[in-house]
């Protein structure tokens, strides 16, 4: 009996994890309802709404904007301002709305159909309290702490944009023209300074309702974790705020809940997304989107690498080199995929490294400097 | 014929008090060694002056080797004819020996017609008390006649009752469901105390006694009168030769009640478990008509019902989570159960308070004749547990103890859950005290206690607590009453203390006094009623947060504390029209007030309940009644036997709810909290209508049975999108009043016993939901029904076990169940920075279906009974075809990706091991 008992023993250990990648059965769902994002701002006039389409889930469908509507706020006073098709579904405006009256969105795609969101109060956002970062181990935590001190606002949203300055592992003084070599004219030539940015991809917001004051308390914004690019220089993060009326924080609970949060053993189920806005030309037609009405609120820091210990960001650049000779340059360039970046004027021998180690917009990065930098 | 013999033939009674009383009382000391009775006989004569009187022909050639010291003469004969099947009587010097005929040496007191009928049914319990010690023993007990009253005295007009206690001859312990029968026509079964009360015609008739696991046990009954009859049983010991069920074991058939699932705790411990432990919610959801949404769920589902619809009752004390660890572990000790009971059709009537089903857990009484006592030791948990008597034959305890070493399971979750703690306990302690034959006292304590940490930061605990007394009075064979007072609480509790500044503490709990009196009144075969009422205080704290830190900013917040009584009065009424035809008709007027103090919220009729609408919040004092919810519960059934085989049963049941579990997650959590119905939140109410076939085969070791049902639900709770339901001060924005309605299918084929025993089942049921009322301020899937998260409607089971020898067996558990309805993505969508998914209407769709089969194996070592201790090993394989069950399917956006998930709690081949040793 007690050799039988070894083995089993001995399997317990084999037992491993039990998370699967798993693909739904099903056809994907035929009808694209329309998904209307954004704000008005009626204070500081940067309105800014975005119309797209649903599409489907397999990975060939991409995203499709819905351009060319026209896109108006109504006021209750039966005043209209029409905003601006940017293109990519992006429709921009410079309001600046009498707070007093309610407005409503109203949308009428290209295809006739059209639109129509409840009348909003606008909602003024309190200033933001301050925006904080703390190194760990990690990395670095970033945070925003929020306060209303006349206790009004309680339910919050944020969103960011980060900015940061990225440097070439090699400082290029040459270029290749021509099958040959040749100095770059600084500074319109100079390839070693990009700027690259990044939007808030999660659902940002919190609410004071358990507090005895309205304030928010190092609510986490993102982390970055350790060595990343971002903070290999120099690193900005724009925090915008605005306050949310309590049935638009519900929904963005919901959808946080049923895309950001779903799936730990005690996640709730999917719940119906319920938005503001109604087809009035269809009304079974679902719509997705909750239009707020809220003054935005900005706080932007910057941090340079020196304000940080250990962060480790390496790239791997190994260098070749090559007499300056035209056809040994042109085989580095052409066949081998490399840039010069020097040249020894003693041995006039050329030195190549791979191209995202000498300029910068190879790794995504633009050359125009912002003009907050 | 060397003696003389008289045959003394006056009655066939015995009145065993008059020799037991008067006579044999002479004293006999010595050494006997006889080579046969008649040998016996004369020795005894040269001993003192008596003389015997026997027919030697009916004398079994028997030695007889025997030393007393001056002991009676009859506990003489008693010892030395013990097994013999001969009767004795004691007239003067003069002794009787006969076979099969009793010998009266007096007249009966009323021989010359007593005016007192009262004085006629007195010894009738000396009977019981002394000449019943000897059938126990009996071997040839069938011709052993007991008798009750006289048959020239005054017949009783109606049929006589007989009622009495059945015990484990062993221990002590009372068999339960025992079925108790006269002559095959007049049955019933022992209760949870192995009381019976039976019917019986005047005349001659033949008791028999049977339940697995013991011998049959086969009277001779001559009744004229009421009379007490206590049976002890011998276990069944089984031996490598096949055991022979016999027949009649029929209650399946006879009995009125449907859809009534009765398990003890062997046939639990057949079912292989995942960690090897005997677990009783695993095996209630391996029975037709119930289902669970997973292996990490708290709870399971009854005939479409949801988790909060079950009453589950440990010794009548109402457990409110009986589950440790996320569900994956029921809170009851193996060790100190005796048998579980689960109604899913016909509640009876003393039983009220939740729609869907009963489930009574029965811990077994503590061994009234001597110490003993088991451990166990699994990969899981470890477990004692101690009985014996506190005075022998009358008061007895049991107690049993569990506690967990879990850590290292939780590296079984996903990944996310690696810095998780947990741990849990639980503790039962029941004891048992006979006052006098006609009064018992129980108590039960019952304690469980889980602590959990799933990230390290927040600790999460909960508890039951559990006591109760019952008192069982006997006012005479016919009336019997139940007395229970009890006191029931389960809390939980939520710690956070990482972030200094919102560092918190939270928690609910519930309690609930009751009182219970139940009596039978049993009036003749035909009639018996059951009657009685309970009531229910109940104290619920439904939520509070208080800051668990100095520098905490977090605002102290509190939900007023709801109280209610809940009253019900019942009244059942079996009736056997005739030995095909029976009825059991019940009511149950319930009645439940919301007490003050409270402050309600006001909304004015018709209109959507939302906080904009409310009107005023009114305050109510103390004992003021808020309101009050009153309602019949009609409880019916009947049955036809066309044979002593075949029977059809059809059965009605209303019920109402007036506590509901509020949780908007797929599975039920510990963390949820339950919720008193008060002027907004609408009682539930159930109505369900079933029929079923019921068919034995082969001498009745196979039973099957077929039953259908159609049950409607109203106002059952569902939650609006994205709703908060802890720590709200208006919760009754959150909910939506639904409307359910579950039909089904349930198909049974049983082998109770034998070599190899087990049971298939088959169901098919939905449980489809519909909110659709645009007031509620909430419409789903368009006001269309849809399936509940639980509804499976495929569900087959496989359960066996085979016992190769007394020492070797194992067991094979096999389920396959349709997928339960999730909602899934169909689409995707960007907002907010990001990629994010379109989901479908709710429960469109389905998770791939369940299959899973499991293999134990039970060693018991060997069986010498000199030896001090016993031991014995399980272990098996859960899940061995290693399938990775999907629990769960679930979709994340990853970096800007959406990606689907399955997790699957086991989905592995887990094999295990335990060791008990019982002492």
């Amino acid at each position: 009996m007690k050799n039988i008992l070894l083995p089993i023993m001995g399997l317990l250990v084999i037992i491993s994890g039990c998370r699967e990648k798993y693909e739904p059965p099903l056809a994907s769902l035929a009808n694209s309802f329309l998904v209307v994002e954004g704000n008005i701002d009626p204070v500081n006039g940067q309105t800014l709404i975005r119309l797209t389409r649903t599409f489907k889930l397999d990975a060939s469908a991409t995203l499709v904007s819905e351009s060319n509507a026209q896109v108006r706020v109504e006021g209750d006073d039966n005043s209209v301002y029409s905003l601006n098709s940017t293109g990519n579904g992006f429709y921009t405006g410079g309001l600046n709305l009498p707070t007093m009256n309610k407005y409503r969105l109203h949308i009428k795609t290209v295809n006739g159909k059209e639109y129509l969101s409840e009348f909003i109060q606008p909602k003024i956002t309190p200033p933001v309290d301050s925006v904080g970062w703390r190194q760990t181990n990690e990395g670095v935590d970033f945070y925003v702490n929020a306060k209303d001190p006349s206790n009004a606002t309680r339910y919050y949203k944020w969103d960011y944009e980060e900015t940061w300055e990225i440097h070439s592992y090699y400082n290029a003084d040459v270029i290749y023209e021509n099958d040959s070599i040749r100095y770059r004219i600084p500074p319109g030539e100079n390839v070693n300074v990009c700027w690259k940015s990044g939007v808030s991809s999660n659902i940002l917001i919190a609410n004071s309702n358990r507090l005895q004051e309205d304030i928010i308390s190092e609510f986490p914004l993102l982390r970055i974790p350790k060595a990343d690019e971002r903070l290999a220089v120099r690193y900005s993060i724009l925090v915008r705020q605005y306050a949310l009326e309590p049935d638009a924080y519900s929904f963005f609970e919901i959808m946080k809940k049923n895309t950001e949060d779903i799936g730990s053993l005690f996640s709730p189920q999917p719940s119906e997304l319920k938005g503001n806005i109604k087809c009035i030309t269809d009304p079974g037609e679902y719509v997705i989107g909750f239009i707020t009405l809220s003054s935005v609120e900005r706080k932007r820091i910057f941090i340079n690498r020196a304000e940080i210990q250990d962060w480790p960001f390496g790239q791997d650049c190994p260098t070749t080199t090559t007499a300056r000779k035209k056809d040994s340059i042109k085989y580095y360039y052409q066949v081998a995929g490399l840039q010069p970046y020097t040249v020894d004027p003693a041995t006039n021998i050329v030195f190549f490294s791979s191209p995202r180690c000498i300029d910068c917009t190879k790794r995504g990065g633009t050359l125009t400097k912002p003009v907050f930098w | 014929m060397g003696k003389q013999f008289i045959f003394l033939f006056l009655f066939t009674l015995l009145l065993n008090s008059i020799l037991m009383g008067q006579e044999g009382q002479q004293r006999v000391t010595g050494k006997f060694d006889a080579a046969s009775l008649p040998d016996f006989f004369r020795q005894l004569e040269k001993k003192g002056s008596f003389i015997f009187y026997y027919k030697e022909s009916q004398l079994d050639p028997v030695a007889v080797h025997l030393t007393v010291d001056n002991m009676r003469l009859s506990d003489v004969l008693q010892k030395a004819l013990e097994g013999s099947g001969l009767f004795f009587a004691v007239s003067g010097n003069r002794v009787f020996i006969t076979k099969g005929t009793q010998i009266a040496t007096s007249l009966p007191e009323d021989f010359f017609g007593s005016k007192n009928s009262t004085e006629r049914n007195q010894p009738t319990n000396l009977i019981t008390d002394t000449l019943l010690t000897t059938v126990k023993r009996a071997k040839a007990t069938e011709s052993k006649l007991i008798s009750f009253g006289m048959k020239s005295g005054k017949k009783n007009p109606e049929n006589n009752i007989i009622t009495g206690y059945v015990r484990n001859a062993r221990t002590g312990e009372p068999v339960l469901n025992a079925s108790v029968y006269a002559d095959s026509l007049h049955a019933t079964t022992t209760d949870a105390y192995g009381h019976y009360s039976l019917s019986i015609p005047s005349g001659n008739s033949q008791l028999s006694i049977q339940v697995i696991g013991m011998k049959d046990i086969r009277l001779q009954l001559a009744v004229y009168a009421d009379g007490n009859l206590d049976i002890e049983m011998d276990e069944e010991v089984r031996t490598l030769k096949e055991v022979i069920v016999s027949g009649r074991k029929t209650s399946n058939i006879r009995n009125v009640q449907m859809g009534v699932e009765r398990l003890t705790i062997d046939n639990i411990r057949n079912i292989p478990t995942v960690f090897g432990e005997a677990d009783v919610l695993r095996v209630i959801v391996s029975l037709p008509g119930v289902k669970t949404v997973g292996e990490a769920s708290t709870g399971f589902n009854v005939r479409g019902g949801s988790v909060d619809q079950n009453l589950v009752l440990y010794n009548d004390a109402t457990i409110y989570n009986p589950s440790h660890f996320f569900g994956l572990f029921s809170a009851f000790n193996p060790e100190v159960i005796k048998d579980i009971e689960l109604y899913k059709s016909s509640i009876p009537a003393k039983y009220g308070g939740r729609l869907a089903s009963v489930l009574e857990i029965t811990s077994r009484e503590g061994n009234k004749k001597r110490i003993s006592g088991s451990a166990g030791i699994g990969l899981v948990t470890s477990r004692v547990h101690l009985e014996g008597p506190i005075e022998k034959d009358r008061s007895s305890f049991i107690f049993g103890g569990r506690t967990t070493y879990a850590n290292w399971l939780l590296k079984l979750l996903p990944d996310e859950y690696k810095n998780s703690r947990a741990s849990f306990q639980d503790i039962n302690f029941s004891t048992s005290h006979k006052i006098d034959s006609n009064n018992n006292l129980y108590f039960t304590g019952y304690f469980s206690n889980d602590r959990f940490s799933l990230d390290g930061d927040t600790t999460y605990g909960y508890s039951n607590r559990n006591v109760n007394l019952k008192w069982k009075h006997n006012f005479s064979n016919r009336l019997v009453g139940i007395f229970i007072t009890g006191y029931d609480q389960y809390a939980y509790t939520v710690d956070a203390d990482r972030n200094k500044v919102n560092a918190f503490k939270l928690g609910f709990d519930i309690a609930q006094l009751n009182f219970k009196a139940n009596f039978d009144y049993f009036i003749n075969s035909k009639h018996s009623f059951d009657f009685g009422l309970s009531s229910i205080r109940y104290q619920l704290h439904p939520g509070y947060i208080e800051p668990n830190a100095a520098s905490s900013v977090v605002q102290r917040d509190e939900i007023r504390t709801e109280q209610a009584l809940e009253s019900g009065l019942f009244l059942t009424h079996k009736f056997n029209a005739n030995a095909k035809l029976s009825f059991s008709s019940g009511i149950r007027l319930s009645v439940f007030n919301y007490l003050g103090p409270n402050a309600i919220n006001l909304y004015p009729p018709g209109q959507p309940i939302t906080e904009s609408n409310r009107v005023e919040t009114k305050q109510y004092g103390k004992g003021k009644f808020i309101k009050t919810y009153l309602g019949p519960e009609f409880r019916f059934s009947a049955r036809y036997a066309f044979s002593g085989t075949f029977s059809m049963k059809a059965a009605y049941n209303s019920l109402r709810q007036y506590i509901h579990l509020l949780s908007n997650t797929t599975i039920v959590a510990p963390t949820d909290i339950w919720k008193l119905s008060d002027p907004n939140i609408k009682p539930q109410r159930g109505e369900q209508f079933s029929v079923g076939l019921y068919k034995n085969f082969k001498s009745n070791t196979i039973e099957t049975s077929i039953e259908f049902y159609y049950k409607k639900i109203h106002d059952y709770l569902d939650y609006k999108p994205g709703a908060t339901l802890f720590l709200n001060h208006h919760v009754e924005t959150e909910v939506i009043n639904t409307r359910g309605k579950a039909y089904g299918l349930e198909i049974l084929i049983k082998k109770p016993g034998g070599k190899l025993n087990g049971w298939i089942s088959y169901t098919y049921s939905r449980i489809l939901l519909q909110a659709n009322d645009p007031t509620q301020g909430a419409v789903v899937n368009n006001g269309d029904f849809y399936p509940a998260n639980y509804d499976k409607p495929n569900d087959i089971t496989i359960t066996g076990n085979f016992k190769v020898n007394h020492r070797f067996s194992f067991s094979l558990n096999s389920t396959y169940s349709t997928g339960r309805p999730i909602t899934v993505p169909v689409g995707r969508y960007f907002y907010a920075g990001a990629e994010r998914v379109l989901y479908s209407d709710r429960n469109a769709y389905r998770i791939p279906d369940y299959f899973r089969s499991d293999f134990s194996m039970n060693i018991e070592g060997n069986h010498k009974v000199n030896q001090k201790t016993h031991n014995s090993w399980t272990l098996g394989v859960y899940n061995m075809f290693g399938r990775r069950n999907p629990y769960s399917v679930y979709f994340v956006t990853e970096n800007g990706l959406i990606n689907g998930y399955k997790i699957s709690i086991f989905g592995n081949v887990i094999p295990f091991i335990n060791y008990n040793i019982r002492f």
